[in-house]
């Protein structure tokens, strides 16, 4: 565990990028249901019918209402937000250095230790 | 061979011959760029640490470079072969069918992209397993990630394979070189057993041919030529779509015609597989031996009292031998619409007519869905015409399972985790979502709009709806006299599945190579002997999945979907949970990834007794089994974390909490 942070909880903090991370899935996540929670219902009320006639059915700028209404729509809504969320709330937080190949010398110096344990142990005994 | 067909230029042809040279050159440049990319690619490996390098890049994708390729990845072939065709098949429902690609950007990348690479970060994680093991400092939960991992890819990476080839296949058939190129593979393996067994020798020469590609330039190039041939690729895609949007709805008579008409429209009739069809006779009995191709109109006068011309199509091409007059049981599709029915007889002399024919012994069937009186207009609303289910084609359930198959399984796929891993820094991330939202709006709802266009534009293709995207390309390019652009729109395809063959590619072999040899066998190997197996992993796996590919198992198409969903409902869980979650331990993620993993295929299972097939799942309340596993596997991990104790003090520590900055 080289990379850890001391143990001594006073000298820590909550990791900011870990925080923000989550406040920012929650959102997400929020969105997803608003979109499933319009999308669906607004379709299924509006655009699941049964003995349409063929000459009433409704448009907008050229496409069934229920589908502008339901998709194109939301779908609109959904990209303004997700361009707004991204540029102007999600914090732009320092990712860190990557410790490349870390966890790997840790394996290897655990596995070292070991052998070396067993191999005192064994004197011991 | 006598083809009685009265016209000179028919459009078919027409279609084949311009589209497959088209395609064929699009191939040919295809495939020298990327070779092009993969040496620059290859370059950038002498300077850096190689497996970080190989596999993820060095952690150094751009904006550009990390949204192209996470949008590419994402869009398989499928995107550009089966959506279509299912929206020529089903009409408008299928923009509530891909609606949820309103979120899909900012859930797949946004829900643990920026965490997740901080994680990988801390710990030096290379691939997905990496980071389990990682996380948990857990090697049997490392083990157990590769297994699921090697196991569900290496039978998408035989799928995808197989899909690459049958489009290259479906875009070459009719090109002269190519067809006797394909002849002289069959008899040179005429005589090997294996070889000689496959499909077809034309498919056979597909996959030799986008196989070969593939592997060779994924080897050489490793993440970085996957990740440029991908933007590349990308792009190629969005111009297609762009391009094909005001043609289409232009030939078409606007948006507004278009849906005027499909909402008169009635699904066609169609001949059961195993029996049944049309009796053709001709007026004369054939002095040679006589095909019939497949997508040839047939037309005969009107029964009795009824005023509708009878117009079919055929769907498998049959023979009738010479000196006879008549064949039964030809498997063939009929119009219903009037509106289409004499769209297509008013341009009679540009497509390919059988004439001096008539039609007699008429068995067909109607679907199951969409053509009674109360379902009239069904191209136009839900649930949308099918011809195997009376509930329609996207039923309420559906529905919903849809909005969570694409944007919260597309979150627990794997090889969309490790470009996650991949991007510089969260800026990156930030410009990457807007980049993918635009880029997914640009392409998934024009082809909606496309292909409706197509049902009135190309009507009574649904015998062969593949199809249907290089018809429309080649349709829509002839009618402005610019033959030569069908070749960018038909690279749409090659270009959708290359990107996504490649990137599974180096997912297995970076499993083997790091998970299994590295981290479980030697890890104190040396760079040159990880450099060696790297290149020697991708190509032996790359190679094994081609050679399996000659034969592929049946069912390959609902392999991939029950690999898309069990990769989610295995790691999603586990990898939210141990992102988010200080609590959860080793336990609980193996309980999350076991849980979903056996719930998921217990649905599978069942389905096998109650509904007679693997792949057609028992839905526990109507629900794809992709809802049922995602949901025990978070709560299985959660109530196995909770049973069991807290994690090392030190791992919670690791991954979540800093130093005080004033400390």
């Amino acid at each position: 565990m080289s990379t850890a942070p001391s143990n001594d909880t006073e000298s820590m903090q909550l990791d900011p990028v870990f925080l923000n991370s989550k406040r920012e899935a929650w959102i997400i996540l929020g969105l997803w249901v608003a979109a499933l929670l319009w999308s669906v219902p607004y379709c299924y009320f509006n655009g699941f019918q049964t003995g349409l006639d063929p000459e009433t059915i409704e448009t907008t700028m050229g496409i069934p209402s229920w589908v502008f209404w339901g998709i194109a729509f939301p779908w609109v809504v959904a990209d303004l937000f997700t361009i707004w969320f991204c540029l102007f709330y999600m914090k732009e937080d320092d990712l860190g250095v990557a410790h490349e190949g870390e966890d790997l010398a840790e394996e290897i110096a655990e596995m070292h230790a070991a052998d070396s344990d067993a191999t005192t142990g064994g004197n011991k005994s | 061979m006598n083809l009685l067909s009265t016209t000179n230029i028919s459009l078919t042809n027409l279609f084949a011959a311009t589209s497959t040279n088209a395609a064929l050159v699009s191939f040919l440049v295809y495939t020298a760029a990327v070779f092009v990319i993969a040496a620059l690619s290859n370059r950038l490996l002498k300077s850096k640490s190689f497996l970080s390098e190989y596999f993820l890049g060095s952690r150094g994708l751009g904006v550009w470079a990390f949204a192209l390729t996470f949008a590419a990845t994402s869009s398989s072939g499928g995107s550009f072969t089966g959506f279509p065709s299912k929206i020529y098949s089903h009409g408008w429902i299928l923009a509530l069918w891909i609606g949820s690609y309103m979120v899909v950007p900012i859930c797949t990348m946004g829900l643990i992209g920026k965490r997740l690479n901080q994680v990988a970060r801390r710990s030096g994680s290379i691939t997905v397993p990496d980071v389990i093991r990682d996380r948990f400092h857990s090697p049997v939960l490392g083990l157990m990630a590769v297994s699921l991992i090697v196991f569900f890819m290496s039978f998408n990476l035989v799928a995808q394979f197989k899909a690459g080839s049958l489009i290259l296949q479906t875009l070459l058939d009719g090109v002269t070189i190519f067809e006797s190129a394909a002849d002289g593979l069959s008899q040179a393996v005429a005589g090997i057993p294996y070889v000689s067994e496959s499909e077809s020798p034309e498919y056979l020469l597909c996959l030799l041919v986008f196989g070969v590609a593939v592997i060779l330039y994924t080897t050489y190039g490793g993440f970085h030529a996957v990740v440029w041939t991908d933007v590349m690729q990308g792009i190629v895609m969005v111009i297609g779509v762009l391009i094909m949007l005001p043609l289409a709805i232009s030939q078409a008579g606007g948006l507004e015609n278009t849906t005027k008409l499909m909402a008169k429209m009635t699904p066609p009739r169609i001949s059961d597989p195993d029996k049944g069809g049309i009796t053709l006779t001709l007026a004369e009995p054939a002095t040679e031996m006589m095909r019939i191709e497949a997508g040839t109109w047939i037309t005969d006068t009107p029964i009795d009292d009824d005023k509708t011309p009878l117009l079919f199509r055929v769907t498998v091409a049959t023979e009738i031998a010479e000196g006879e007059t008549t064949v039964n049981e030809v498997k063939v599709l009929q119009l219903t619409t009037l509106d289409d029915i004499e769209r297509v007889l008013a341009r009679r002399e540009s497509e390919k007519f059988l004439n001096d024919v008539s039609v007699s012994n008429i068995d067909l069937k109607a679907y199951a869905y969409g053509e009674a009186g109360s379902q009239q207009g069904t191209y136009v609303v839900g649930p949308g015409p099918s011809p195997g289910s009376d509930s329609g084609f996207l039923p309420l359930s559906l529905a919903i399972s849809f909005f969570f198959m694409w944007a919260i399984s597309g979150t627990g796929q794997p090889a969309n985790m490790v470009r996650l891993m991949a991007f510089r820094d969260t800026k990156t991330l930030q410009r990457s979502i807007c980049t993918v939202a635009i880029y997914y709006t640009l392409i998934y709802f024009p082809l909606v709009l496309i292909f409706c266009c197509a049902r009135v534009l190309l009507p009574g293709m649904e015998g062969d709806s593949d199809r249907i995207m290089p018809a429309m390309a080649v349709y829509l390019t002839e009618h402005i006299g610019m033959g030569w652009l069908a070749g960018l729109l038909v690279a749409a395809p090659f270009a959708a599945v290359m990107s996504t063959v490649d990137s599974f590619l180096l997912l297995i072999s970076s499993a083997w190579v790091r998970d299994v040899y590295q981290r479980n066998i030697n890890p104190e190997a040396s760079e040159k002997t990880i450099k060696k197996l790297s290149y020697l992993a991708t190509f032996v796996v790359g190679t094994a999945a081609m050679v399996v590919a000659i034969n592929p198992p049946q069912f390959l198409q609902d392999i991939i979907v029950y690999v898309g969903s069990g990769l989610a409902a295995s790691f999603l869980a586990a990898i939210v949970y141990g992102l988010y979650w200080r609590r959860i331990n080793a336990a609980g993620a193996m309980g999350a990834m076991l849980g979903g993993f056996s719930v998921h295929l217990a649905m599978y299972v069942t389905g096998y007794f109650v509904n007679g097939s693997f792949f057609k799942p028992y839905q526990l309340f109507d629900f794809d089994p992709i809802i049922i596993g995602l949901f025990v596997s978070f709560i299985s991990g959660f109530v196995v974390t909770k049973l069991t104790a807290p994690p090392p003090q030190e791992l919670v520590h690791k991954y979540f909490y800093t130093t005080k900055a004033d400390s």
